[in-house]
């Protein structure tokens, strides 16, 4: 008798023990990000006014109405494995400008990368996927002058099959492409298996 | 005299169209594909060097390089061609310039070196689905141990009763 009192005492305490595990590891999950549309969407520049290139000049703040982003950049480049740099993980509410290409408003494609979220939370970029053709994205520059780009498209890509060509590569026109993470997150490897990528071309 | 009142505007036309048109002057050495990541392979032609008038040089500069490349093989299309590695090259745009055996120039065109594959730009905190598992694994041991109890209780009451 006393080994079933002890025995439903166990039972007891690991049901207890689990349920509150249980809570615990919910009420930690963190939220998911949004992502773009499942069939993907045309990332191919709407007619935009033509405007001449501006002079390299380095960003300094990037705006996105839509999801309520207004961020400082900072300068990024490529790590000594040849990946791209991402800002510093304890400052999850900075983005990266890419230092080696264009600067937003010359000619070809600015990149700016930053964080979908961190331990703290939800970071600078969470929301991108929520972008949709049309909305409006503001590059600060050092220059006092600020460049605006439409929305033309957001698409993700599995990391393996990062689009390196669309992203970084030259065009005859004035672009930005907006990185962060998305799609599944890899337990085991501990990373998102995706980017997201939006795609702008400057309309002022 | 009228042929050369003809002639000067002409001449000026072809000059001014050759300033508005650079891509046209750039046409004639290529670099395939125009972007890779760092360590990639690019092919880069020119494609009017005859190979009968020696080996073409690729004159390649960009944010810290300055080297020649010569050609090594006969392009398929017409022309010379040489691979370029660009392992440990600086991120950035490069400029290939290059000048055919006979030394006559054959243009320039542009490549670009980019980071490899795409951003690590996550860094959320797992050890939520860690605890979630953890609390499951508990929980279903405290389930098994209710159903052992259960059994023994009822093994007991029947062993009474008897």
């Amino acid at each position: 008798m006393r080994g079933y009192r002890l025995g439903r005492l166990l039972v007891t305490l690991l049901a207890v023990g689990g349920l509150t595990l249980v809570g615990v590891g919910i009420a930690r999950l963190p939220p998911r990000p949004p992502q773009p549309d499942a069939a993907g969407l045309p990332h191919r520049a709407a007619a935009a006014p033509s405007l001449p290139p501006l002079p390299r000049a380095e960003p300094v703040e990037v705006r996105i109405p839509r999801i309520g982003v207004r961020a400082p950049l900072v300068s990024v480049a490529a790590d000594a494995a040849g990946a791209l740099e991402v800002p510093p993980l304890d400052r999850p509410g900075v983005a990266g400008w890419y230092r080696p290409g264009a600067s937003p408003g010359e000619l070809g494609n600015a990149v700016v990368v930053g964080h979908v979220d961190s331990p703290a939370g939800p970071a600078v970029f969470f929301d991108l996927g929520r972008l949709r053709p049309g909305d409006t994205v503001h590059i600060a520059r050092a220059d006092a002058t600020v460049v605006r780009f439409a929305v033309d498209g957001v698409e993700a890509y599995p990391k393996d099959g990062f689009p390196t060509d669309l992203v970084y590569g030259p065009g005859g026109a004035v672009g930005l492409r907006l990185i962060t993470c998305g799609g599944r997150f890899d337990q085991d490897r501990g990373e998102y298996v995706d980017n997201v990528v939006v795609f702008a071309t400057r309309t002022a | 005299m009228k042929a050369t009142k003809v002639l000067v505007p002409v001449a000026g036309g072809i000059a001014l169209g050759a300033l508005l048109l650079p891509g046209a002057a750039l046409a004639d050495t290529t670099v395939s594909p125009s972007t890779t990541p760092v360590g990639g392979t690019v092919v880069l032609t020119a494609t009017t060097c005859s190979p009968s008038a020696g080996d073409a040089i690729f004159h390649v500069t960009g944010p810290d390089r300055d080297q020649n490349v010569r050609s090594t093989t006969v392009a398929a299309g017409g022309g010379l061609s040489a691979e370029l590695f660009t392992a440990g090259f600086t991120l950035g745009t490069y400029t290939v310039a290059a000048t055919c055996g006979d030394g006559t120039s054959d243009g320039s065109a542009t490549f670009t070196v980019t980071p490899i594959g795409g951003a690590q730009a996550g860094g959320r905190d797992g050890s939520g689905g860690g605890t979630l598992v953890a609390g499951a694994t508990l929980l279903a041991t405290s389930l098994g141990g209710a159903v052992i109890l259960a059994r023994r209780r009822r093994h007991a009451a029947e062993a009474a009763t008897l």
